[in-house]
């Protein structure tokens, strides 16, 4: 095995094994998907006269995504970093882009798997999502999303020292987010200025990208400029990351 | 690279480490050679991590020189890091992996294979325990993984941190004889413990460390007798009185102890003979001191 195929199969093992995580990286999107559903079912937007699901599930999609990825890299970042597995793994001649890319390429899987359960259970007559033809777009503004967030699980990964501490800075950053960003409540309705802090916000582009994708809420180039913010964004966090970066809880 | 002679494995000079106002590491010179046993001895906060971790490479020494196995030491060098095993908390595990798991993931980083993991589990002795999630081990077994994993990948210098602190009698004997087997195969071993007749038991040399300096260094036997001359004989009290004891020639100090009198002596030969005249030998028990004495002497706050 390389360090690579190593590495990945731990997190892979580490992953499936949580039951706990497991329920909420795939069914706790799902379950917004049904209340928002069973809420708002049959009804449409009063300004644009799309069905409200066209919001909803690219909304809870991408806040889905978002939050699974800063979770788990946080976590598994400050666990490694307080039970000495960092200072193991720096001790070792692997590489440390193995170390990056299997952790990378895991939170790719866990978002297209969630992705593809969610938008499958989207389609069913009840919730009545309907595919525009776009919609294999929505896989590179999901790249892009889970990367921007990935960083920001880095960082604060970084930054907490125990379980409650990521779950805490995490919620604090996740939850105002996606409302701010239109993810459970199309921004149409918010007041103005609160459309424009969304701008401000990377969240807003992987739902906006995601959503102009998947409904057809935007055309190609809006899909283009939502992923090059996306990229943006995380350079900016990688960049953070790399700053805050510790091997060690020790100064 | 400096110093490459093949016989020396670790090589320091006059290394300091200051954090703050803590002089942690105060000018040790130091020097290991391959193929030996080596201790660090000393009470908490003497400055003995600090020191394994500059060796080590995981942290940089404000001034010296380090060099280990003719290479300066560095997170990132791949030349060294190979050949070094480093000792870990018994923390430092993959979440959910198997005991087997674990270990083949670490020696993945190495670039060893599956057989090193099954090699590395029953040299320590938990090839049954292989697919126990690493959760479930008990604090022994713990332990013994993540010495495992210090040893997965074969290397030639070997960092162990308080091995055996966490295990009962038999499985610490068993370990001895593991770290025993890892010397007879020519490898180096560096190793802190706080219990000190398992330093003297295993240890071809110890230093004892106090406040960022080595106070002691050498084989423990030098270093026992070169601290104390004096053998201590304990007869059983009620056979010799301390007026009896005292009028024999060669002996020091009488004390009296709850169930025997105790004569000091730097000669015990006639000693003995004498007290066979006059008690009888039954019974009566040399005790001659420990490294314990001499670790005591040296880093009592007196």
């Amino acid at each position: 095995m390389s360090a690579y195929t190593a590495l990945s199969r731990a997190g892979y093992y580490a992953y499936v094994r949580d039951k706990t995580t497991l329920f909420f990286t795939f069914a706790f999107p799902l379950l917004f998907l049904v209340v928002f559903g069973l809420i708002f079912s049959g009804k449409s937007v009063q300004q644009s006269g799309k069905p409200y699901i066209d919001y909803i599930a690219p909304g809870v999609l991408s806040w889905g995504v978002a939050n699974a990825a800063v979770f788990g890299v946080g976590f598994v970042l400050m666990q490694w970093r307080r039970d000495d597995l960092l200072r193991l793994i720096r001790m070792t001649p692997a590489p440390l882009t193995s170390v990056l890319g299997s952790r990378y390429v895991l939170a790719l899987a866990i978002g297209v798997v969630q992705s593809a359960l969610f938008v499958g259970i989207a389609l069913l007559p009840f919730f009545g999502l309907t595919l525009a033809s776009t919609w294999p777009l929505a896989l590179a503004v999901l790249v892009l999303g889970v990367t921007a967030f990935l960083m920001v699980g880095v960082i604060v990964g970084s930054f907490a020292r125990t379980p409650e501490a990521v779950a805490a800075i995490a919620n604090c950053l996740m939850i105002p987010m996606a409302f701010l960003s239109g993810s459970f409540f199309p921004l149409d309705a918010m007041p103005a200025w609160m459309q424009s802090l969304a701008h401000a916000l990377p969240l807003y582009y992987f739902n906006d990208g995601v959503s102009a994708a998947l409904t057809g809420s935007g055309s190609g180039a809006d899909i283009l400029v939502d992923c090059g913010v996306l990229a943006a964004f995380a350079v900016v966090f990688g960049a953070i990351a790399l700053k805050t970066f510790r091997w060690s809880d020790k100064s | 690279m400096s110093s490459t002679n093949p016989e020396e494995a670790v090589v320091i000079d006059s290394v300091r480490k200051r954090y703050g106002s803590i002089q942690a590491v105060d000018g040790i010179s130091l020097t290991i050679h391959r193929g030996e046993f080596f201790g660090l001895l000393g009470p908490n906060g003497a400055g003995k991590t600090t020191l394994i971790e500059i060796i080590e490479g995981q942290r940089k020494a404000d001034s010296g020189t380090v060099s280990v196995l003719g290479f300066r030491p560095g997170p990132r060098n791949a030349d060294l890091l190979p050949r070094l095993g480093v000792q870990t908390q018994a923390s430092a595990f993959f979440v959910r992996l198997t005991a087997r798991e674990h270990l083949e993931t670490v020696a993945a980083l190495y670039r060893a294979g599956r057989e090193a993991a099954q090699r590395a589990l029953a040299l320590v002795g938990l090839t049954e325990q292989a697919d126990i999630r690493v959760e479930d081990l008990s604090g022994g077994q713990r332990q013994r993984l993540a010495i495992a994993a210090a040893l997965v990948h074969d290397p030639e210098l070997i960092f162990l941190d308080e091995p055996t602190a966490a295990l009962d009698p038999q499985a610490r004997r068993s370990l001895w004889q593991v770290l025993r087997d890892l010397k007879g195969a020519g490898r180096t071993i560096v190793y802190t413990t706080h219990h000190l007749d398992e330093a003297e038991a295993l240890c071809d040399r110890v230093a004892i460390v106090m406040n960022g300096q080595i106070r002691a260094l050498g084989s423990p036997a030098r270093l026992v007798a070169e601290a104390t001359a004096t053998t201590q004989l304990l007869v059983p009290a009620g056979r010799l009185t301390a007026e009896a004891a005292r009028a024999i020639p060669g002996v020091l100090k009488v004390t009296e102890e709850a169930d025997a009198i105790v004569l000091e002596t730097s000669d015990s030969g006639p000693v003995l003979a004498a007290i066979d005249q006059i008690a009888g030998l039954h019974g009566v028990r040399t005790r001659t001191a420990s490294l314990e004495d001499v670790y005591l002497d040296l880093t009592n706050t007196r």
